[in-house]
């Protein structure tokens, strides 16, 4: 089966068109401005489930309160079993809370008209796969409320989008895995929505499907269309976000813009010199300051930026010829990483 | 309108289901063995051939409803393509409603196809006599299977597919004998006679479907009888997928 390696590119609204690949003109849409209205609001979620047999409660989620405004890109992180899949689920009303309330687009949560305007992609998804990728589509507009013809139209254009229209009336039991996912990113693009939930749409893709999964919310993110994606993948939602959630043991323990969680995180600095200087480090840097041989010279690591000034300057006095001085960092990874690991997950602290 | 567009999307699953297609098969080829049969039967090959083509048709609806229907809601929760569905702006008892229509529908083609072929086999031996009845008995058959479908939606909202088969297979045969259950409780005394009472009422009432026995003897039935009969399996599907939705309502998909 072969089929387009890349997702055809979208025209911007005012820019010259482009001959060979354009954006369906049915879809072309004023970018919508990023405002501060308010496109989700989660109010002290909860959801406990029940064992039949035992009768004991387990928390799913505990609490979660959480606000996205339009335009935004948010990522929800946390380790497996926090309850990221929950949350999404709950906005698209596939599971009820035990407490607490959410508002999408307006409307609460409960309620049918809520789900209009809202495209969903659950983690691994499943179709009919007795229905070709048009039947798909076509249905999938249909019951997000478009009319016969347009849902049809829209139906061959976003399979070509996707890079399916090769073969139109391939039924779905033949697709592959990377097929399905791009299937279901049309399934739930296919009506334009304003929300786009996108549960783990990078897993199990190859490094093709992921550029092309990560272009598609890119361009998304152009057009205005509020995003909230969960994804074990960090280096995407560093790319792709301008918030992340994060959940740990059904609660959320931090919120964050992506530049405020680099700020707060670690900074160190990289200072790469010529040889291998022979020094003893002064005992008052001995915490601080670390010492790596490597083939082409002598790194040193110092864990504090605000020293650099004057560990540089020791180290030009001793006779150490400097190659590099490189601020370091911390990714999103290893603020990940420390926050679930951190033990203080009783209050959750709110940075933005 | 969603819920037709979930009846259009379920009778579309059934009829590309190689169950449905086996289904119609066999029923053709039981029909061509009745003229084997029939001719054991001394004289009696026409009310054999009418006997057994419509006890067919109703037995083979069922095994549908048992393979396909009590897989209905169940399979789609179990295999997650319910998300597809739910996650959109429809309401639960649309999407059962939908189910239901999509899995009835296709039991009336089968029905139908049966039926015709019946009457075909009927009118090459000729036999023209029993074109009304015959119509009536499918008819009546196609009612039943409604019926039964509506409760398999029912369980399948509730339970697995290997349970759901299992208690719908359960009111199919309570309901099969609905009168002597009926005859026994205002025979027996006391909580006993009471509970027996509720059940018979609870259980569909099935042999109001049954014209079998007519039809063989090329007679029809009267229009109240099908009045009644329409009005008894809109009810009690109503009421079915009523209670299905309200055990589906707070359902949680994970």
């Amino acid at each position: 089966m072969r089929t387009s390696r890349r997702f055809a590119a979208v025209e911007p609204v005012g820019s010259a068109p482009t001959p060979v690949m354009s954006y369906p003109t049915t879809f072309n849409r004023a970018p919508r401005r990023a405002a501060a209205r308010e496109v989700v609001r989660a109010q002290a979620l909860c959801k406990q489930y029940r064992s039949p047999w035992t009768l004991k409660t387990v928390d799913g989620l505990k609490d979660v309160s959480f606000e996205i405004a339009a335009g935004e890109v948010i990522g929800l992180l946390g380790p497996n079993g926090a309850g990221k899949t929950t949350t999404p689920k709950m906005l698209t009303g596939l599971i009820k809370p035990t407490r607490g309330t959410a508002w999408a687009l307006g409307e609460p949560m409960t309620s049918v008209s809520s789900r209009r305007r809202l495209g969903f992609l659950p983690e691994q998804p499943y179709f009919f796969d007795y229905l070709n990728g048009v039947e798909y589509l076509e249905l999938a507009g249909r019951l997000s409320g478009l009319a016969g013809r347009d849902a049809a139209a829209r139906a061959r254009e976003w399979l070509g989008r996707v890079g399916l229209s090769d073969r139109p009336r391939l039924i779905l039991r033949k697709y592959s895995k990377g097929m399905l996912q791009r299937l279901g990113l049309a399934a739930a693009l296919v009506h334009q929505p304003e929300l786009l939930i996108l549960d783990e749409p990078m897993s199990g893709l190859d490094p093709f499907g992921r550029r092309d999964v990560r272009e598609l919310i890119l361009e998304q993110r152009r057009m205005g269309t509020t995003i909230l994606f969960s994804s074990h993948i960090l280096p995407d939602v560093e790319m792709l976000c301008d918030r992340v959630l994060i959940i740990v043991d059904g609660r959320l323990v931090r919120t964050a813009t992506l530049h405020d969680l680099m700020q707060h995180g670690a900074h160190g600095v990289e200072i790469r010199c010529v040889g291998s200087p022979v020094l003893e480090i002064p005992p008052v840097w001995m915490t601080k300051l670390a010492r790596n041989e490597h083939a082409d010279g002598t790194a040193f690591l110092l864990a504090d930026a605000t020293l650099m000034d004057e560990v540089v300057e020791w180290l030009m006095r001793s006779g150490v010829r400097l190659r590099a001085v490189t601020p370091q960092r911390a990714t999103l990874e290893e603020l990940f990483l420390a926050a679930t690991e951190s033990t203080d997950l009783d209050r959750p602290e709110e940075t933005a | 309108m969603n819920a037709l567009l979930v009846a259009r999307n379920t009778f579309r699953e059934a009829t590309r289901d190689r169950v449905l297609a086996g289904i119609v098969v066999t029923g053709l080829v039981l029909l061509a063995m009745t003229q084997v049969v029939g001719v054991l039967a001394l004289g009696e090959a026409r009310r054999l051939t009418v006997d057994l083509g419509l006890s067919a048709i109703s037995l083979l609806g069922l095994f549908v409803v048992l393979l396909v229907g009590t897989n209905l809601v169940a399979k789609e929760i179990e295999r997650r393509t319910i998300y597809n569905l739910l996650s959109r702006p429809i309401a639960r008892h649309e999407y059962l409603i939908g189910k239901w229509a999509g899995l009835s529908a296709a039991l009336w083609v089968v029905c139908a196809v049966l039926g015709v072929a019946l009457g075909l086999l009927l009118a090459v031996r000729g036999s023209h006599g029993h074109v009304g009845s015959i119509a009536e008995a499918v008819y009546l058959a196609g009612l039943e299977l409604t019926v039964i479908t509506s409760i398999a939606v029912l369980c399948s909202s509730l339970s697995t597919p290997v349970l759901s088969a299992l208690y719908t297979l359960g009111f199919y045969l309570v309901g099969e004998w609905s009168y002597d259950l009926r005859a026994f409780a205002d025979k027996a005394q006391g909580m006993a006679g009471g509970i027996l009472g509720v059940v018979a009422n609870v259980v569909p009432n099935l042999p109001l479907f049954n014209m079998r026995t007519l039809a063989s003897s090329a007679q029809v039935t009267s229009a109240g009888h099908l009045v009644i009969a329409t009005l008894y399996a809109l009810v009690y599907c109503g009421c079915a997928l009523a209670l299905a939705t309200a055990a589906f309502e707070s359902r949680d998909f994970k």
